[in-house]
């Protein structure tokens, strides 16, 4: 079985995130009314006409300058023709000849390895109606009719279930952060197809298209189940039928839906109610200016910083936070803590209250105080806590807030000191205790000398200079 | 090549068109639509200067329109012209094999 070679490729259907959709102004929106968001172009009414949004260009074109993508200049559309009730028109406008870009590449990295996976192409073309099937009725709903799309196209570079899993998740993170999709695969604005064949040779074996995988894990686990299926035939002297299937999540099995036509079945001719499309190079370089920094380029400077690989990931899965934390890459404070206090307090706060930072009265002034005296000792966490709510809530100052709640921090070594060794006169079994090897004493001492300072000292200085004066 | 289709090419057209055909007509449209890519294949032997393919009836390049939001239709409405309609859902006969 292992002198088997999978080989993989995928397409990935991404909608982008407009307002309107693609080819009529009616809006594009998820989870409303069925046959609510839907006008006479959508439905392919007779006698209507196609006009292009702006905004689908830029974005498409966005995607194709990530993808690394030669970008055709002058593009149109074409016609793919079929008979479905998903699309009325009978024909899908999509691109064929045109793509938007061509001769792309991602680079992704697998147990420490990177590797570029070629794009064949990504082209722009309209989503279908949405179908419910029960029993022997299907039930249309053309909300999604005219959501643009883009379609990004691999070559078949990828030879293992990892692999194409990293590439789905470097494509989801591009355009997470670029702004291009919502990329929510359980809601459908990202749907992954992914062709799979095995060879024991460099031939490559027939392939099986898997269509509509719901998760990332699940194409991770279609492709292993697929292998094996197709593993199986070829060993019992059978062939593999070049066929669609669909993952069946709860049996965990790949299940076949047809037998593939041929791609000319389609008839493709290019769209004649929309016009050549030109992209000059000043939209190019407009587009490209709206690129922000990528989720890869952040993690490299948060690790540079300090900030653990974990809690980087933590970060740059939130955009907000990210942002926010961007703004004081430069400031000099300490970014382990800064990063520690959103992912802690702040992002528990805003969770308890359902609110986005720009909903609160955290400035970055406040933000910097606040990290600078963690930092310094002279606020410690545990007073953070206790005045949370008022920092992100109340115009006042950070030095304001804690002197009106009647907190005093002592963050003086030698005031502390003295209140240590109080501690330690008082306690001289635990400390007999610590010395005799039950390291668990210390805590208890540590408990006491809070205790006298009513908690107003940072517990890290604390059990800094607690040691040092156990060790004496 | 002949003068006509094969009758499996005029079966395969008819089921991409989704139409069912009778004997008599099988056997019409395997010389109808002979004649017609015959006819095709004659424009092909045009001798053309450019490779510009001409895609559209007008010169112009297409003007696009910015991201706003138009008027949609009522539910109600699109129903009018729905053979049949399920509260909000426009119904169809089954398009998969379960």
């Amino acid at each position: 079985m292992a002198d088997y070679k999978k080989t993989i490729g995928i397409e990935i259907h991404t909608e982008l995130k407009t307002k309107t959709k693609i080819f009529s102004n009616s809006i594009n929106g998820y989870g409303k009314t069925a046959n609510s968001n839907v006008n006479v172009i959508d439905l392919g009414y007779p006698g209507t006409l196609p006009t292009l949004n702006m905004e689908v260009i830029r974005l498409a074109l966005k995607a194709a300058l990530l993808l690394n993508c030669e970008i055709n200049k002058e593009m149109h559309f074409d016609r793919k023709n079929y008979f479905y009730p998903d699309n009325p028109k009978n024909y899908q406008i999509t691109q064929f000849e045109t793509p938007i870009g061509v001769n792309g590449y991602v680079e992704i990295e697998v147990n420490g390895e990177k590797k570029k996976i070629r794009i064949h192409d990504i082209h722009i073309e309209e989503d279908t109606c949405k179908s419910i099937h029960y029993k022997n009725h299907s039930f249309l709903d053309f909300n999604r009719a005219g959501v643009p799309l883009v379609e990004i196209v691999t070559e078949a570079d990828m030879h293992s279930a990892e692999e194409a899993m990293a590439y789905v998740e470097k494509l989801r993170e591009l355009f997470l952060y670029a702004d291009i999709s919502d990329c929510k695969i359980e809601e459908g604005s990202m749907r992954c197809d992914v062709n799979i064949s095995v060879s024991k040779t460099a031939e490559l074996g027939t392939r099986a298209e898997i269509k509509n995988i719901g998760s990332i894990s699940n194409v991770g686990r279609a492709i292993e189940k697929e292998a094996a299926r197709q593993i199986n035939l070829l060993e019992s002297g059978r062939e593999v039928e070049f066929a669609t299937y669909r993952y069946d999540e709860k049996n965990d099995q790949t299940i076949i839906m047809r037998v593939k036509e041929a791609g000319n079945d389609y008839r493709y001719f290019p769209e004649p109610d929309i016009p050549y499309v030109v992209i000059d190079d000043e939209l190019i370089e407009e587009v490209r200016s709206t690129i922000p920094m990528l989720a890869s380029v952040r993690r490299e400077k948060y690790i540079e910083a300090g900030i653990s690989l974990l809690n980087a990931n933590k970060i740059i899965q939130n955009r907000t936070l990210s942002n926010y934390l961007n703004k004081f890459l430069d400031s000099g404070i300490d970014l382990v803590i800064a990063s520690n206090i959103l992912l802690g307090d702040i992002s528990a706060y805003l969770n308890r209250t359902d609110l986005e930072l720009d909903d609160t009265k955290l400035t970055d002034a406040k933000f910097i105080d606040v990290v600078n005296k963690l930092s310094s000792g002279d606020l410690n966490s545990k007073v953070f806590k206790e005045i949370l709510d008022d920092v992100m809530e109340k115009e006042q100052s950070l030095d304001e807030i804690i002197s009106s709640k009647g907190i005093k921090i002592i963050s003086d070594p030698t005031a502390l000191k003295k209140i240590i060794e109080e501690v330690l006169a008082e306690n001289t079994t635990s400390v007999n205790d610590y010395k005799n090897g039950n390291t668990r004493a210390i805590k208890y001492l540590m408990g006491q000398i809070m205790k006298q300072t009513k908690g107003s000292a940072s517990p890290e200085l604390v059990n800094k200079l607690l040691e040092e004066e156990l060790s004496k | 090549m002949g003068d006509k289709l094969t009758r499996e090419e005029v079966l395969h057209v008819a089921r991409l068109a989704r139409i069912n055909l009778t004997e008599e007509e099988i056997e019409k449209y395997q010389f109808q639509l002979k004649k017609l890519l015959d006819d095709v294949d004659k424009i092909k032997e045009v001798k053309l200067d450019s490779n510009d393919k001409l895609i559209a009836p007008v010169d112009e390049k297409t003007v696009c329109r910015e991201d706003e939001a138009g008027e949609m239709l009522e539910p109600e409405e699109i129903m009018k012209n729905v053979p049949v309609s399920n509260g909000n859902f426009v119904e169809v006969p089954v398009m998969i094999n379960e």
